[in-house]
């Protein structure tokens, strides 16, 4: 029985059940001081809230503990723990080894997620031996090298089919300290999010924001939707959608996706429909496409 | 008396090696042929390795290789060999990032010492107590940790702690950016980074372009791109905190940059563990430090979270910048004169300074030059000759002559 697991970001309890009933089989929550980019104020009572929620449909709640984190989260961090293992939630996502350290002595099941740092077997081996019971691989990573890793390893590997990945992540505040150096209002800095354009590429567009943990930029959109057939005959089942940008349109994306994946196993899917649905679903700001993810591992050098 | 720190420095060859444990490193780091980060930085083979060890090893000084790639499925390849080839060779330790390579390096090179590398960011003592219970023996601090986190450390773990001291540094968390990988199709974490930071870069509002704005005004454009590090103010604070090592980035960076670097820190820490009470900080080792200086420099992280001054925008104020003119082979007390190898122009009439091992510098005008066979030159101008000039002060062996960039000779008469 092949079971593929649609894995998404949700920002308030409401959209979380919207999601739900969109097909969403795990919410990925968190808030900026232990988890890294994430949207929505999920307070403890708020992660209460929508595990109780995910729990009462079947569905589970993952929630970010992926920051760097630094002496005062790591003293912080087994209080917020016992907290989460008291509400229920299913499982954390880390990527710090202390935090993954304390994690364990709590007793609460974790995804190896140390963002652009994850590129192999043998790494996600080596922390599946300390207890991972899954691995988010960097989003550098090509499909090719994904199906490889996938074969290696009895765990699960998270795939990006959806939305943008960070490509930057600095502890300064970058875009503060640029606004200080043009002399424009600092406040103005962590309210919004900016777009960068590369030299070679006017046309390009990088959003960049700031929070607590510092600066942040993104990819564009990337999508794998032509490649969902590709991901399920080598066995990459868990497949994470990110909502950062797609606001309002995200439930209809998950949606999509979820009709993607009963047409992949019943053999109607359409991959050119597919892809034309969610272009017309895409907020037109963003640029869908597919990053690293089709290149040829040697193409990179 | 304080204990001592061990000053670690960068060498990008055999010939930088020797120089900077000459300069006063305690030890150095190096690259292999593989499974590094500087792919074009010199690398190492097994056989200069070797040299280098011996030479180091006679000097009490050690030798460490960096191997801190974040490999993809089938770099790894070939590690467990790599690893204990150094180990047989008698290297000191491995620097590495990777879980894969550091189980790799513990469980196939069983006796060869593990660091974790800078790569791999670790910012709390929970962190060093995991990789201390792995069996590393040291940590190499992400860049962003300050002075207050890294007492507390060392407080809560007892595993050696080594942060970087001086040079250029990455914006980001180290290893937390692919900027060039997604912009040039080079892997920043496999030695292929663009250093793409350091671009100007357009820069959007909600879907305006500001950029057109901003070019209207003659405004900066957005850049990402950091002054270099320079901690040699704070070498006491450092100590009392007792980090273990002072590491200096730089693989890629010039023999002149290497001496001069050891020079200073050697002489700022020597001076203020031999007697820290009475320890002031003499400005020449700053006004030193600045003449390999290629950025403006600040103290990173350690006092607070870079503001924009730290932040390199505009045109890059002007930093004087010098050349590596000559290395001294010999020196005749009875004539005065010094022995040099060439390794960029000089004439007759330009200043120039020797600088030595133990902080020893005086500045020279160059007032004879011959060759070999005692003829008058005008200038050296051939890569590595062989010449002879009269110094006003004694010099020795591998003391270095730099000279000025960009500044006319002086003519005498």
């Amino acid at each position: 029985m092949m079971m593929i697991q649609l894995v998404t970001t949700a920002q308030s309890v409401e959209q979380a059940e919207a999601l739900i009933k969109a097909g969403t089989d795990r919410l990925y929550i968190g808030s900026s001081r232990f988890g890294l980019r994430q949207k929505g104020d999920w307070t403890i009572d708020a992660v209460r809230e929508v595990t109780q929620l995910a729990h009462r449909y079947g569905k589970e709640v993952t929630v970010a503990v992926n920051n760097l984190m630094h002496n005062e989260h790591i003293q912080e961090l087994p209080d917020y723990l016992q907290a989460l293992k008291a509400i229920g939630v299913d499982d954390v996502t880390a990527g710090d080894p202390g935090a993954i350290r304390l994690i364990r002595q709590a007793k609460i099941p974790y995804w190896y997620d140390a963002q652009t740092l994850v590129t192999s077997s043998k790494q996600i081996q080596f922390w599946a031996k300390r207890e991972a019971i899954g691995a988010v691989v960097a989003r550098e990573v090509t499909l090719e090298e994904l199906v490889l890793i996938q074969q290696q390893i009895g765990l699960p590997v998270e795939v990006q089919v959806y939305g943008p990945t960070c490509i930057h992540h600095s502890k300064r505040p970058l875009v503060t300290n640029y606004f200080n150096e043009l002399g424009r209002p600092s406040e103005e800095a962590k309210q919004r999010e900016f777009y960068m354009s590369e030299p070679a590429d006017a046309s390009s567009r990088y959003p960049i924001y700031e929070d607590e943990n510092g600066t942040h930029i993104f990819s564009e959109d990337l999508t794998l939707m032509a490649q969902l057939p590709t991901l399920v005959k080598h066995g990459l089942h868990t497949w994470k959608l990110d909502g950062w940008h797609a606001g309002e349109q995200f439930v209809e994306i998950v949606q999509l996706f979820t009709i993607a994946r009963a047409n992949l196993l019943n053999g109607q899917f359409d991959r050119i429909e597919m892809e034309h649905r969610l272009r017309e679903l895409q907020p037109e700001a963003f640029r869908l496409g597919t990053g690293l993810l089709l290149r040829k591992p040697e193409e990179i050098k | 008396m304080k204990q001592r720190p061990e000053l670690l420095a960068p060498a990008g060859n055999l010939e930088k090696l020797k120089m900077a444990i000459h300069y006063g490193a305690d030890a150095v780091y190096i690259g292999g042929q593989q499974f590094g980060l500087r792919s074009r930085a010199g690398n190492f083979s097994y056989d200069e390795m070797r040299e280098g060890v011996a030479f180091a090893h006679a000097r009490s000084a050690k030798v460490y290789v960096a191997a801190n790639m974040v490999t993809h499925e089938g770099d790894i390849e070939g590690a467990g060999d790599f690893f204990r080839t150094l180990r047989d060779i008698g290297i000191d330790a491995v620097i590495v990032s990777d879980p894969a390579m550091i189980e790799t390096c513990l469980s196939e090179a069983e006796g060869l010492p593990v660091h974790l590398s800078t790569q791999a960011s670790a910012t709390n003592y929970e962190t060093l107590r995991f990789w201390k219970e792995e069996g590393l023996e040291r940590v190499v601090l992400a860049r962003e940790v300050s002075m207050d986190e890294i007492v507390q450390m060392k407080q809560e773990v007892d595993v050696e702690i080594e942060t970087f001291v001086h040079g250029a540094m990455c914006i980001s968390y180290s290893g937390r950016c692919t900027l060039s990988n997604h912009m040039t199709l080079r892997d920043a974490n496999r030695g292929g980074c663009a250093q793409s930071c350091r671009w100007k870069y357009g820069f959007f509002e909600e879907g305006d372009l500001l950029t057109e704005e901003m070019e209207a005004r003659d405004e900066e454009p957005f850049s990402m791109s950091s002054v270099d590090l320079s901690m040699v103010r704070h070498i006491p604070d450092l100590v009392d905190a007792g980090v273990d090592s002072l590491k200096v980035e730089g693989r890629m960076k010039s023999i002149h940059y290497v001496a001069t670097v050891c020079n200073v820190y050697r002489q700022v820490i020597d001076a203020y563990c031999e007697d820290p009470e009475n320890f002031e900080f003499d400005p020449a080792w700053e006004e030193e430090i600045w003449k390999a200086a290629q950025r403006e420099l600040a103290s990173g992280f350690y006092y607070g979270i870079p503001t924009e001054k730290e932040q390199l925008f505009g045109k890059p104020r002007s930093i004087p910048q010098y050349a590596f003119a000559a290395r001294v082979i010999s020196y005749d007390e009875a004539s005065g004169m010094a022995t040099l190898e060439q390794r960029n122009l000089f004439s007759i009439g330009e200043e120039v300074e020797f600088f030595g091992p133990g902080f020893v510098r005086f500045s020279q005008v160059i007032e004879t030059i011959e060759d070999v066979d005692g003829q008058p030159l005008q200038s050296a101008n051939q890569a590595m000759m062989t010449i002879r000039v009269k110094v006003d002060e004694p010099v020795a062996t591998d003391f270095i002559m730099r000279k000025r960039k960009g500044v006319p000779a002086r003519i005498l008469v």
